[in-house]
């Protein structure tokens, strides 16, 4: 009787499970479908290649906003990578013995839930408003800062798996500690540190908050760093708010491109995962 | 018989002031093979460790006392650890491949040591893995990853990397304890043909290892070196009660 009880109620929460698994697929790939549907047909050499026309007019691309954009988070990898893989070092090797460094973690983890738009206010009161305008480096500093801790808790955590006596074996054989970390620490963790770089670009790839702050738009194509700069997640937030039936096109096409991109930067992230522990 | 390790007076302690080893004093003869035996958790990996001053890997351990090696005290603070460890190496309980090819573990600790001309590189690393008798297993596969051989062949390519660099002593810490009877009398072979070219200091769970493979043979109980003598003796005529109690099984 007991038993038979204990089957009908994992049933039920089983099934429950499933409804609200299926919930939460149905929307994610509805919005996957509906972005590709409206995007597919904004796909054309135009898209990539010209740049915006006048309001209205018929034609034209986001060649500004594509070449921006990619500026934009290649500088922002620039800036975050270096810092997040060296102080993700400094916490699982060095800084091991340091109670600083159990404090930086725990403030990396939550540097990581920061609403993105906040630290886009940061930069722009820090460099946006000292400057006096708008620029490519304030977005590009800012998504980098958004990838620091991403990066540094990934690095941290896969320095940490790489066992002890690895460590010891190059130590034996006379090799001073940095030796030992690039030549024998960083091999042994150098997939899992790539897959963190990964998504963490794909992370930043589709912030536009904190770019609203920084790099602002630009409508020309540029690139020039140092003045306003055009980026694909802006440019949709403009577009989509805007009246033009061109305008909503085109940027159904540029949020299929980003979809794209950081479904294709996720799945290669997790691919490495796969092959990391299959080896 | 020439001295190539003295100990005097050592006492070792980890984080906390833990004692753990008491008053250890011991010759280390040169190239011969020297065995460390006793119960789990009696020091005789910790003592091991004080040789290359692994030790000085984690904070809060200390050294108290002397070990003379080549004319000075290894334990003093002006100690250059690099140099030290190049040359005493070590080869641990679990096979430590690094995650490269098998002709790149070798020469790890070649390059360290500033050699880089590829020919050179080439010779020596083909004469250690002669001398760690691997040479004919793995000379085709010289440029494949170290982790695809077995755990065997693992431990003699750590060995070989141990003695590429051509180091005075190897300190060798349960080499065998991961690995089947077959590989194990591999290794066994391996250190005895060693002996006479270099030093080699073993730790062993295995009483029957050490009576085969060494020529001297501490026994440690609870931190203290309670006998030191020629295998021979410590196996036949012990002169402690308690290592003849170890030796013939009635504890540990």
């Amino acid at each position: 009787m007991i038993l038979k009880k204990r089957k009908i109620v994992s049933s039920i929460a089983l099934f429950i499970c499933f409804l609200t698994a299926c919930w939460g697929i149905f929307w994610l790939t509805f919005i996957i479908i509906d972005v590709l549907r409206h995007g597919i047909t904004a796909i054309n050499p135009e898209l990539f290649l010209k740049d915006p026309a006048p309001p209205g007019e018929a034609g034209g691309g986001l060649r500004n906003a594509f070449i921006g954009h990619l500026l934009i988070t290649v500088f922002a990898t620039l800036i975050g990578v270096p810092v997040g893989v060296l102080g993700g070092t400094f916490l699982a090797e060095y800084g091991r013995k340091y109670n600083i460094s159990k404090v930086i973690s725990t403030l990396a983890d939550i540097m990581v839930s920061v609403p993105a738009i906040i630290i886009g206010a940061f930069i722009y009161a820090i460099i946006v408003k000292p400057l006096g305008h708008f620029s490519g480096w304030a977005g590009a500093v800012a998504l980098g800062i958004i990838m620091i801790p991403t990066v540094l808790r990934t690095t941290e955590n896969m320095l940490s798996l790489i066992p002890w006596t690895l460590r010891e074996a190059a130590f034996a054989l006379g090799a001073p500690y940095y030796k030992v970390i690039i030549q024998v620490v960083y091999r042994g963790a150098a997939t899992g540190i790539l897959t963190g770089i990964i998504l963490a670009i794909a992370r930043v790839t589709g912030e536009a908050a904190p770019l609203l702050f920084t790099a602002f738009n630009n409508n020309y194509f540029s690139l020039d760093m140092s003045q306003p700069i055009a980026s694909l997640t802006v440019t949709i937030f403009q577009y989509a708010m805007g009246p033009y039936e061109e305008w909503h096109a085109q940027a159904w096409g540029a949020a299929l491109m980003i979809t794209v991109f950081i479904l294709l930067a996720t799945i290669t992230g997790r691919l490495l995962i796969k092959r990391r522990y299959k080896d | 018989m020439i001295s190539e390790i003295e100990v005097k007076n050592l006492n070792f302690y980890y984080t906390g002031g833990v004692q753990i080893l008491k008053n250890i004093n011991m010759t280390v003869y040169k190239s011969q093979v020297t065995a460390l035996i006793g119960p789990s958790g009696c020091g005789k990996t910790t003592l091991l460790r004080c040789f290359n001053r692994m030790h000085d890997l984690y904070a809060g351990n200390r050294y108290d006392g002397e070990i003379i090696f080549q004319g000075t005290n290894i334990l003093s603070k002006d100690t250059d650890l690099i140099e030290l460890r190049s040359k005493i190496g070590m080869v641990f309980q679990k096979p430590t491949p690094f995650p490269m090819s098998i002709f790149e573990n070798i020469a790890y600790g070649l390059k360290l040591r500033g050699i880089k001309n590829r020919g050179e590189l080439k010779s020596r690393v083909e004469k250690a893995l002669q001398d760690a008798a691997l040479w004919e297993e793995v000379k085709d596969k010289l440029n494949t990853n170290a982790f695809g051989l077995s755990g065997g062949q693992q431990q003699r390519l750590c060995i070989a990397r141990a003695l590429a660099v051509e180091p005075e002593i190897i300190l060798f810490d349960e080499p065998t304890s991961a690995l089947d009877p077959i590989s194990t009398g591999k290794i066994e072979e391996l250190i005895i043909s060693l002996k006479g070219r270099l030093t080699i200091i073993i730790v062993t769970h295995n009483m029957q290892q050490a009576a085969r493979i060494s020529d001297w043979t501490g026994f440690m109980m609870l931190g203290e070196l309670i006998e030191y003598d020629k295998t021979d003796k410590i196996f036949t005529v012990p002169s402690n009660k308690l290592t003849e109690d170890y030796i013939t099984g009635r504890f540990g």
